[in-house]
């Protein structure tokens, strides 16, 4: 099958999940309910083509003035005024005029829209066009067979001009308008669904590709946010697009010398380790102690910050004597954080590929998983998410340490170290490469601090248990632990 | 306005110079009685211009536009139906001295 050149829409994520924009010349259906952005995405598509591409555009508008218009878009810094003062964008206005008009019949000839589209792209050689949104046509014309007519028409328009084009339509939740129109054997080289649902506690945006002819995208629903600076796409990162970069023989330090020592001079390059331990045994610590050894190595690094506020892991670092705030300004470290309540995979994801990309990081700690399952995630959601994610890092040959937080292995008797090791983590064990424990254990009238490396994929590890401290400096390994 | 010279001022818009045209032309005429000429009718191709056709957000032909006097109406569509357009347009004309416009 030939495939049809891509043409970016330079909308935020967008691209991806189209893997390369919509076809070149052809038109794509935007559709949706009432209030899911499909407005929006029309007018950042006029936006971005003008303002990336210096591909000047034409923007048809059915419903809101284009006076309006110009005032919606400045909410995102959008100005369309100058724009079109600079002649790269027109308006064609079908909106309702404020004189009366009566029709008589239904015989009339509906080319004369075209014609003014037609002029409006030839007088700013625009290259895109936008419509939003063709339901109102139904509006202006009483006849059916006049709308399918206008819109035939308009195809033909385009196409013959070359320009690339985004046309609206509403839909009402069930669907049933959509046949009823007619459309979609002439309008349709592509569909893009909008959707809006109730999440716990926001709404929740999705996005869907339902058809693009003759070219390749992603198929799924993805999220999308209408942010202060318009669409923000969250695509879903492809797991066959990855491979995998590890190597066992190169290690990264632990930034502990002794924990370097037990697991064979460090962790595997590209390895994912999860850090096992209940609260206050020190897996943030050994976390902020791994990004630091790196970061003085020349390593840039991503701390996922969902436990405890930025700050309060600054202080913290601070606390053991190292500078997080200025490597944060110094571009060597960068924080991720997100709402918990209806925390998206898809976001998420793609706010770690952005930091990523941005700093060209080599480590990440990811503190912590457990505080994704008390979000809203369920388990499996975030076995995919894992899953998504260290297929992610290890493309890049990121280096990584998964905090998890155990809550059984408090007070182990004797005999039992390992005993209460939560199948939940269990179960995780197979998206991980290597598991470090770290737990108390009651011995006499103190409870004490150990460490093991449960597990090291490809690696000669030592298995033995042993005892540690927190002390300012970070953990302090000590001696093996003997019963 | 400045020179206006007539009772009313009609533009009508058609899309290219064909006989259909013409038809158009006569069929608008006819609306108004047949000893009467207080009027003047402007004639617009939209393919010539569409600038014109964007002022006056013209969707389809043939469109007739009744500028003078206020308030401007438009009629859309089959221009034969002669009662309708004049409804359309706001004009009556009873008896044979001519117009009078509508309230």
């Amino acid at each position: 099958m030939k495939t049809l050149e891509k043409f970016p829409t330079g909308i935020a994520g967008l691209d991806e999940v189209l893997i390369g924009g919509i076809p070149k010349g052809r038109s794509v259906l935007v559709t949706g309910e009432t209030g899911t952005g499909k407005t929006v995405l029309l007018n950042e598509f006029i936006y971005r083509g003008i303002t990336l591409f210096n591909q000047n555009a034409v923007f048809v508008t059915f419903e809101e003035k284009p006076q309006d218009i110009n005032l919606n878009v400045a909410i995102f810094g959008w100005n369309f005024a100058t724009l079109i003062k600079s002649h790269k964008l027109a308006f064609v206005d079908v909106t309702a005029s404020k004189e009366m008009l009566t029709e008589i019949g239904s015989e009339f000839d509906v080319s004369p829209l075209v014609e003014r589209i037609r002029y409006a792209v030839k007088k700013v050689k625009a290259q895109r066009v936008a419509i939003d949104n063709i339901n109102a046509l139904f509006a202006r014309f009483a006849n059916k067979d006049s709308v399918r007519r206008v819109l035939y028409l308009i195809e033909e328009a385009l196409k013959e001009m070359d320009v690339t084009s985004m046309i609206s339509m509403e839909v009402r939740r069930d669907k049933s308008n959509e046949s009823f129109y007619g459309i979609e054997e002439f309008v349709m080289d592509g569909v893009i669904e909008l959707e809006l649902r109730q999440g716990q506690q926001q709404l929740i945006r999705n996005l869907f590709v339902r058809k693009l002819r003759g070219t390749s995208f992603r198929s799924g629903y993805v999220e999308f946010e209408i942010a202060d600076h318009g669409f923000i796409v969250y695509p879903k990162i492809p797991a066959h697009l990855i491979s995998k970069k590890t190597s066992f023989k190169i290690r990264k330090s632990t930034g502990i010398r002794k924990l370097d020592e037990i697991t064979g001079g460090g962790v595997p390059q590209g390895h994912n380790i999860l850090i096992s331990g209940n609260t206050g045994t020190g897996k943030t610590t050994l976390g902020m102690q791994f990004i630091r050894e790196g970061i003085e190595r020349g390593e840039s690094g991503i701390y996922v910050c969902l436990e405890e506020p930025v700050l309060q892991v600054e202080k913290t670092a601070m606390g053991h004597g190292w500078d997080f705030g200025k490597y944060e300004k110094e571009g060597k470290l960068k924080f991720i954080t997100t709402s918990l309540i209806d925390v998206s995979n898809d976001k998420l994801l793609y706010q770690i590929v952005n930091a990523v990309n941005a700093i060209g990081a080599k480590r990440l700690v990811f503190d912590s998983i457990s505080s994704l399952m008390s979000g809203t995630m369920n388990e499996e959601q975030v076995r995919q998410f894992l899953l998504q994610m260290t297929a992610f890092l290890k493309s890049r040959g990121i280096t990584s340490y998964f905090n998890y937080l155990s809550a059984g292995n408090f007070g182990a008797a004797k005999g039992q170290l390992l005993g209460a090791f939560e199948t939940s983590a269990m179960r995780l064990s197979s998206v991980t490469d290597g598991i470090i424990l770290l737990l108390y254990v009651e011995r006499g009238q103190k409870i004490k601090k150990m460490l093991t490396v449960l597990k090291l994929r490809g690696s000669v590890h030592d298995k033995d248990i042993y005892q540690y401290e927190i002390c300012k400096g970070g953990i302090n390994l000590g001696e093996k632990f003997e019963d | 306005m400045a020179a206006r010279t007539k009772k009313y001022i009609l533009k009508m818009y058609v899309m290219g110079q064909s006989s259909y045209t013409q038809v158009l032309i006569k069929e608008l005429k006819n609306i108004f009685p047949p000893d009467f000429t207080d009027y003047e009718i402007k004639i617009i191709d939209v393919l010539k211009n569409p600038d014109l056709a964007e002022e006056d957000r013209i969707l389809a032909t043939p469109t007739v536009i009744k500028e003078y006097p206020l308030p401007v109406r438009k009629v859309m569509g089959d221009l034969s139906d002669k009662e309708k357009v004049l409804v359309g347009l706001g004009l009556f004309f009873d008896g044979p001295e001519g117009g009078q416009e509508a309230r």
